[in-house]
C-alpha cells in the first residue's frame, strides 16, 4: 500500500536533485557517445589512416598514434569496453554481493559466521596482486575474462553492506506481520524486503560499475588486460610506452584518462545524489 | 592523533633514507658530467652479476669493458684485429696455433699469460659453462713456450672456432682457480678483476659505474686511450624514459629501440644516428617467418610459395618502423653478407611480394574459396585459419603481425594474428604446436654459418632444451651435411664457402623452410651534447659499431671509446 | 577479547596458507618453463644449452616431485627465504625486494598518513555547511575518481616534460650515489614530489568523503541532538562528531590498504620509481617468476600484518569494542 506514494516521492526528489541530473547526464553522454561512436567512424582502432604522432585536427578529432592511427575511433571503441567491463564486472560483482549478503543478513547464526569470514578473507587480500599472478601466467586473456577477475575480488564491497541493510530489515513490523501472516519466505523476500532494498541495491551496483572500472583501466595499464581489442587503459599503456608524454601527444593521454574521471565521477556524484532521494535525512544539508 | 600520526611519519622517513642510503657506501659519490658517458640500453635490470660466463645475466660491459677477448671482429669490412692475442694461424688441418702478446696485466697488476688463456679455456671442461660444448671437438690445448699455444682438434670447425676467438673472455687463473666450480658457472663475480680499458666501480639500483683503468695494457702496446673516465650505464625502466634522458642529453648513447627518433633527428635534439637517413642503423639481426612444416596446409610447399607473394613487407618497414628497418633480401642474409649471395639463385628463385601471383600459386595448386568467405580452405575443404603468434608487449611485432595478416587475407590466406605471453609464445615455438611465428634469433656474426645452422638445425628431437632455431622442423639430410660442410670449410677459402653457401640457398630457396621478413637495426641514437665523434657511416669518421648490447664490444664499439671527444661547454 | 581475537588470527591465518598456496601455485601451471626463459636470454650455442638446461632444472629445484616442491617452498618461507630471482640470477629475491622497500616506505606512509589527515579535517569542513560541502564534496568525488596512474602522467607532462620544474623518473640523479649528503637528499626530495602528490591528490579525495559522510551521520545521531538541545556550542557538538567518526575511518585505512598498494604499483611504474610495485612490473616483463612470487607474498603478508595492528589500534582506541568484549564473556 506503501508503494505508490512512495515512488512518487522519490521521482518529485530525482527531478530536484542537481547532482543527480547533472550525474546522469554526463554518463549518458558517453554512453552515447559509445554507442554512435564506432558507428560514425570510418576506421578500426589498430587501422593505420595518417602519418604518424598527427595532433587534432578537423580530419581527426583527436589526432593520431605514433603508429598513425585514429585516437578517436580508438577512444570510442575504448569507451565500449570500458563500459562493458564495468557492467558485466560491476554487475557481477553485485550479484553475487547480494547473494552472500542477503544470505548472511537473513539467515544469520552460522552462515552468517561462516560468510562473514568469506568476506573479510577476500576484502584483506590486495586483489591487484593475486591478480597480477594469475593473469600474468596466461596466455590469452579476454575481456569476460577480465570482468570476472574483477567481479571475484570487488563483491565483498557489495556483499557487507547488503547485509547490513538486510539486518535492519529484517526485524522491521512488516516482515514479522508477514511471517505471522503465514506467507512463504520466498514470498517475503521478494514481496516485503527486496523493494525496500531497491535503491540500495542501485545505490551499491553503482558503485561497483564505477570500482570495475578503474580496476579494469589499471589492468590494462599495467599490460595485464585483453590481449585483443582496444580499452581506455591500454590506450594509457600504449601511449606510456610510445613516449607520448616525452614527445608532447596530450591528445593521445588525456582523453582516455578525463574520460574516465569523468565517467567514475559522475557515477558517484549520481549515487550521492540517488542517497540524497532516498534517504530523507541527508536532504537537509 | 596527532602526536601518533607525526612520530609515524618521522618514522617512516627516517627508514626510507636510510633504507636508500645503506646501499653499499661508494668512493665517489658524484660524477662530473663532462668525464662521464652515459650509456643504456642493454640492462633490463638493476646489475647482479659480472660472471662473464654467464650470458644473458651479466652486467653491461662485463666482457668488453673488464674481461677481454683473444680478438676483435670487425663485421663491417669482415677483419680480425689481434687484442690480447698477437697472431693465430692453422698450422696443420687441425691444429690451431695462438700467439699471445707480450707485456698484457691484469688491473690487478699481475701478468696475463699463456697459463691464463689455457686455465679459462679449460673451465668449461671441468664445469658446465656456456662454451663448454667447444671440448666435443677440441681435443687438447699445449703450452708450446711463454707466448704460443697449440689447440688440437678432434676435427676442425673453422667457422665456428672463430666465433671463439672474439667471444671467449680470459679471466684471471690466479682468482677464479680458487674459487668451487659452482660458484665459477653460477656465481655472481662481484668485484671482477679483468684485464680491460675499465675498472669495476660501483653500481645501485639504477647504474653501473666503470672506471677508467689508467693501467690498460693496449695504451703502450696499441697507442689506444679511451676518452670517457666514467662510463655509467642506466637500467632501461622503460623505453620512454630512455627516450627522454636521451632528448635532454642526459644519456650520450643509447641502444635500445625508440620509435620516433627518424623525426626526433630533425627537432634540434643534438641527436645523431650511424646512418644520417634510413635506416639509420646498422642491421644486427633478421626477423623471420617460422612456418610449422608439421601441420597442413604449411606442409604443402604451393602453400608457402603462395604465403611468401602474399606477405607485404614494404608496408611493416615504412609503416610499422617509419623507414628505420629495411626489407630483407630473399636469402635473410645481413647486407654486411652480401658478396655470400648467390644472385643468379636469388634471381631465379628468390621471392618477392607479389599478390597476383600469390593467387595464382595458391588457384593451382587446388586452394580454392568453397564456401565464399574471402579465404581459401584446404583442399579437402576444411577451413584454414593460421595464428601468428608473437610475445605480448612487443608493440612493433605486435603491429608487423598486424599488416601480415591484412595483407594476406588480399590474397585469400586467413591469418590471425596473437599475442600470448612471452612464456607461452617461446613453448609454442619451442614445442612445434605454433603455426606461424615472428623470431629474430640469428644475429651478426663473422660467418654466414650461423645463420644457415639456424634455419637447418639438424637435432630436430632437441630443439626444446638447446633452442637451436628450425622451429618448424624441416627435414633435410642434404641440407644438414652442406651446413656441416661449411662449418669445416677455411675462412679464408672464400670460393669454397661460396660453393657451399650456393647449394644451401637453392635449397632454401627451393623449399622455403623459413621467410625472411626485414633486418632489424644496431639500434644505436647518440646525443652530442657532451661527446662527439660518434661512429659514422660518412667517410672519414670511424666505423665502429656504437652498440653496448652483449658481445659487441668485441665487435669494436670498445675502439669507439677511444674516438669519442669530450665537447667543450661553456 | 579471546574471542574477538581468536576470530581475527583464524581470519588472517586462513588467508596466508590460501594465498602462500595461490602463489606458489600459479607458476606450475604456466606453459613452458623458467629455465626455457633462462636460456632464451642467453643466446647460447646450441649444444651447450642443451648442458646448462639440465644444470639449472637441477640449481631451481624443478626436478623434484611437486609435493616436494610446495614443501620445500614452506620451508624456505620459514626461512624468510624466497628463493633466487631468474632475471637477476644469482640474486637471491629477498635482497633484491630490502633493496625496494625502503623507497615503498618513503612513498606510501607519508602518503597515506597525511592524506588520511588532510582528507578528514576537510571532509569536516565540508560538513560545517551546504556552501562548503557543495564545493569541497564534488571535487573530492572528482579526485576519487581519478585513476592513480592518469594523474601521475598529468603531472610528469605538465611539471616535467612542459614547465621543466621536477625531474619525472627514478629516486635520485643519475649521476649520484646515495650517501649522507644534502645534495643526494636534495635529489631524493625532488625525485619524490611527484609520485608523492599523486597517491595522496587521489587518496585524499576518498577521505574527505568519507569523513564527510560519517559526520553527517554523527550530527544526525541522538546523542548530538541531545547535546545541542543542552544548549552547548556548536563547535564542541561537532569536535564530539568528529572523533567518533575518526574511528570507522580507521577501519576503512586497513580496508583500503589492498586498494592503495595497487595505487602505488600504477603510480610507481608512471615514474620508474624502483619500490616493489615497479619491481613487480619488471618480474613480469622479464617473465622471473620466483620474484614475481616473492614479491606479491611479501605485500600480502604486509597488508596482513598492517590490518592486524591497525586491528589492535582499533580495540585500544574504541572503548566499545572493549565494553562490547566484556560483555560477551
Amino acid at each position: 500500500m506503501a508503494q505508490p506514494r512512495k515512488q512518487n516521492e522519490a521521482l518529485y526528489f530525482m527531478r530536484r536533485n542537481a547532482k543527480l541530473q547533472i550525474g546522469v547526464a554526463i554518463v549518458f553522454l558517453f554512453i552515447i557517445l559509445a554507442l554512435v561512436g564506432p558507428l560514425i567512424t570510418k576506421y578500426q582502432p589498430r587501422d593505420y589512416v595518417a602519418p604518424g604522432a598527427q595532433p587534432p585536427s578537423s580530419e581527426f578529432w583527436f589526432g593520431t598514434t605514433s603508429f598513425g592511427e585514429d585516437v578517436f575511433t580508438q577512444f570510442v571503441y575504448g569507451l565500449r569496453s570500458t563500459f562493458l567491463v564495468g557492467m558485466v564486472g560491476g554487475g557481477l560483482g553485485t550479484l553475487i554481493g547480494i547473494l552472500i549478503g542477503f544470505t548472511a543478513g537473513y539467515r544469520g547464526g552460522i552462515a552468517d559466521e561462516v560468510l562473514n569470514m568469506l568476506t573479510n578473507i577476500v576484502l584483506v587480500v590486495p586483489s591487484l596482486v593475486v591478480l597480477l599472478i594469475v593473469a600474468a601466467y596466461l596466455e590469452v586473456r579476454g575481456l569476460v575474462f577480465e570482468s570476472v577477475y574483477i567481479a571475484l575480488f570487488s563483491w565483498p564491497w557489495a556483499a557487507r553492506a547488503i547485509r547490513a541493510q538486510t539486518f535492519s530489515l529484517r526485524s522491521r513490523d512488516f516482515v514479522d506481520l508477514g511471517r505471522l501472516s503465514g506467507m512463504k519466505p520466498l514470498k517475503i523476500i521478494f514481496t516485503e524486503i527486496a523493494p525496500n532494498m531497491m535503491s540500495y541495491l542501485l545505490l551499491t551496483f553503482i558503485l561497483q560499475f564505477g570500482g570495475a572500472i578503474l580496476t579494469a583501466a589499471t589492468l590494462d595499464f599495467i599490460g595485464l588486460g585483453p590481449t585483443e581489442g582496444m580499452s581506455l587503459g591500454l590506450m594509457m599503456n600504449n601511449a606510456t610506452t610510445y613516449s607520448a608524454i616525452m614527445l608532447h601527444m596530450w591528445w593521445w593521454f588525456i582523453p582516455p584518462g578525463l574520460a574516465i574521471m569523468a565517467i567514475v565521477g559522475s557515477l558517484y556524484i549520481t549515487n550521492v545524489g540517488l542517497d540524497e532521494v532516498f534517504n530523507p535525512k541527508l536532504r537537509e544539508m | 592523533m596527532r602526536r601518533v600520526v607525526s612520530i609515524l611519519l618521522v618514522l617512516a622517513l627516517l627508514t626510507g633514507v636510510l633504507g636508500v642510503t645503506s646501499v653499499a657506501a661508494a668512493a665517489t659519490t658524484e660524477f662530473p658530467r663532462s668525464q662521464t658517458l652515459y650509456t643504456g640500453g642493454k640492462q633490463w635490470g638493476p646489475p647482479s652479476n659480472w660472471n662473464p660466463f654467464m650470458t644473458g645475466n651479466y652486467a653491461t660491459g662485463t666482457i668488453g669493458l673488464c674481461y677481454e677477448t683473444l680478438f676483435l671482429y670487425d663485421p663491417l669490412t669482415a677483419k680480425f684485429t689481434p687484442w690480447l692475442a698477437s697472431s693465430g694461424k692453422w698450422t696443420n688441418s687441425t691444429t690451431y696455433r695462438l700467439v699471445l702478446r707480450p707485456g698484457l696485466t691484469w688491473s690487478d697488476g699481475k701478468a696475463l699469460t699463456v697459463d691464463d688463456v689455457k686455465f679459462t679455456i679449460e673451465l668449461g671442461k671441468k664445469t658446465t659453462l656456456n662454451f663448454s660444448s667447444l671440448w666435443s671437438w677440441l681435443t687438447s690445448i699445449t703450452k708450446v713456450n711463454s707466448t704460443t699455444l697449440d689447440f688440437k682438434f678432434k676435427t676442425a670447425l673453422y667457422q665456428e672456432w672463430d666465433n671463439y676467438l672474439y667471444n671467449l673472455p680470459i679471466v684471471p687463473q690466479h682468482i677464479w682457480g680458487t674459487k668451487s666450480l659452482t660458484d665459477v658457472a653460477t656465481g655472481a663475480n662481484d668485484k671482477p678483476v679483468g684485464s680491460g680499458a675499465y675498472l669495476y666501480n660501483t653500481y645501485d639500483q639504477t647504474k653501473m659505474v666503470w672506471e677508467k683503468n689508467v693501467n690498460w695494457w693496449a695504451t703502450k702496446a696499441l697507442k689506444l686511450s679511451v676518452a670517457p673516465k666514467y662510463i655509467i650505464d642506466l637500467v632501461n625502466t622503460s623505453n620512454e624514459n630512455s627516450l627522454g634522458l636521451v632528448l635532454q642529453g642526459q644519456e650520450d648513447l643509447n641502444n635500445n629501440y625508440l620509435p620516433g627518433i627518424s623525426t626526433l633527428l630533425t627537432g634540434g635534439y643534438a641527436l645523431h644516428t650511424y646512418y644520417p637517413s634510413a635506416p639509420y642503423n646498422i642491421a644486427a639481426n633478421t626477423a623471420w617467418l617460422d612456418i610449422n612444416l608439421q601441420k597442413k596446409p604449411m606442409s604443402d610447399l604451393a602453400f608457402r610459395k603462395a604465403l611468401a607473394y602474399g606477405i607485404n613487407v614494404a608496408d611493416i618497414v615504412s609503416r610499422d618502423y617509419n623507414n628505420m628497418v629495411q626489407a630483407s633480401d630473399p636469402t635473410g642474409l645481413l647486407p654486411m653478407w652480401n658478396k655470400y649471395v648467390d644472385q643468379a639463385v636469388v634471381k631465379k628463385l628468390g621471392i618477392t611480394y607479389n599478390p597476383a601471383k600469390a593467387k595464382q600459386v595458391l588457384a593451382a595448386a587446388g586452394y580454392k574459396d568453397v564456401n565464399h568467405d574471402g579465404y581459401v580452405e584446404n583442399k579437402d575443404g576444411t577451413k584454414i585459419a593460421l595464428k601468428l603468434i608473437v610475445p605480448n608487449g612487443w608493440s612493433d611485432w605486435m603491429a608487423a603481425a598486424q599488416m601480415i595478416s591484412k595483407s594476406a587475407k588480399t590474397v585469400g590466406i586467413k591469418i590471425v594474428a596473437s599475442y600470448p605471453d612471452f612464456n607461452g609464445y617461446l613453448d609454442a615455438r619451442l614445442k612445434g604446436t605454433f603455426d606461424l611465428a615472428i623470431d629474430n634469433q640469428a644475429n651478426v656474426s663473422n660467418s654466414p654459418w650461423t645463420y644457415y645452422h639456424f634455419i637447418f638445425y639438424d637435432q630436430l628431437k632437441d630443439i626444446p632444451t638447446t633452442q637451436g632455431g628450425n622451429y618448424g622442423r624441416y627435414n633435410n639430410k642434404t641440407a644438414f651435411a652442406l651446413v656441416t660442410q661449411l662449418d669445416k670449410t677455411k675462412t679464408t677459402d672464400l670460393a669454397a664457402m661460396k660453393a657451399v653457401i650456393s647449394k644451401l640457398q637453392t635449397i632454401q630457396l627451393t623449399d622455403l623452410p623459413m621467410i625472411p621478413l626485414w633486418y632489424n637495426g644496431m639500434w644505436a641514437q647518440m646525443s652530442t651534447t657532451y661527446w662527439t665523434n660518434w661512429p659514422s657511416s660518412v667517410a672519414g669518421k670511424n666505423h665502429n659499431l656504437p652498440v653496448t648490447w652483449n658481445g659487441y664490444w668485441n665487435m669494436t664499439a670498445i675502439l669507439m671509446l677511444t674516438q669519442l671527444k669530450a665537447v667543450k661547454q661553456p | 577479547m579471546r574471542r574477538y581475537f581468536g576470530r581475527k588470527l583464524l581470519i588472517y591465518a586462513i588467508t596466508f596458507i590460501l594465498a602462500v598456496t595461490v602463489d606458489w601455485a600459479i607458476p606450475r601451471f604456466m606453459p613452458g618453463n623458467p629455465v626455457e626463459i633462462l636460456i632464451a636470454r642467453a643466446g647460447l650455442k646450441a649444444e651447450s644449452a642443451k648442458l646448462i638446461y639440465s644444470y639449472y632444472m637441477k640449481a631451481f629445484g624443478l626436478n623434484v616431485p611437486i609435493w616436494r616442491q610446495y614443501l620445500n617452498f614452506w620451508i624456505a618461507l620459514f626461512h624468510g627465504d624466497l628463493g633466487v630471482s631468474l632475471w637477476l640470477f644469482p640474486q637471491p629475491v629477498m635482497k633484491i625486494i630490502k633493496q625496494a622497500v625502503p623507497y615503498d616506505i618513503l612513498l606510501l606512509v607519508p602518503a597515506i598518513l597525511l592524506s588520511w589527515l588532510a582528507g578528514n579535517k576537510f571532509g569536516a569542513y565540508a560538513a560545517r555547511s551546504k556552501w562548503l560541502d557543495n564545493t569541497i564534496s564534488p571535487l573530492a568525488y572528482i579526485l576519487q575518481a581519478t585513476p592513480y596512474m592518469w594523474l601521475g602522467m598529468l603531472l610528469a607532462w605538465l611539471c616535467g616534460v612542459r614547465l621543466h620544474l621536477l625531474p619525472f623518473s627514478g629516486a635520485y640523479s643519475n649521476a649520484m650515489m646515495p650517501s649522507f649528503s644534502w645534495s643526494f637528499v636534495w635529489s631524493l626530495l625532488q625525485h619524490w614530489i611527484l609520485p608523492f602528490a599523486s597517491l595522496f591528490i587521489v587518496q585524499f579525495g576518498g577521505w574527505a568523503i568519507g569523513m564527510r559522510n560519517m559526520i553527517i551521520y554523527e550530527l544526525e545521531a541522538d546523542y548530538s541532538h541531545y547535546l545541542e538541545a543542552l544548549g552547548a556550542p556548536r563547535k564542541l557538538v561537532r569536535s564530539y562528531a568528529f572523533h567518533n567518526a575518526l574511528l570507522p575511518q580507521i577501519t576503512g585505512l586497513a580496508l583500503q590498504l589492498g586498494a592503495i598498494v595497487g595505487g602505488a604499483l600504477a603510480t610507481e611504474i608512471v615514474f620508474s620509481y624502483p619500490g616493489i610495485g615497479f619491481l613487480i612490473l619488471q618480474a613480469i616483463q622479464n617473465h622471473d617468476y620466483f620474484l614475481l612470487q616473492g614479491s606479491c607474498l611479501f605485500i600480502i603478508i604486509g597488508v596482513l600484518l598492517a590490518n592486524f595492528l591497525i586491528d589492535l589500534a582499533y580495540v585500544l582506541v574504541d572503548p566499545r569494542t572493549r565494553v562490547g568484549m566484556q560483555g560477551e564473556e
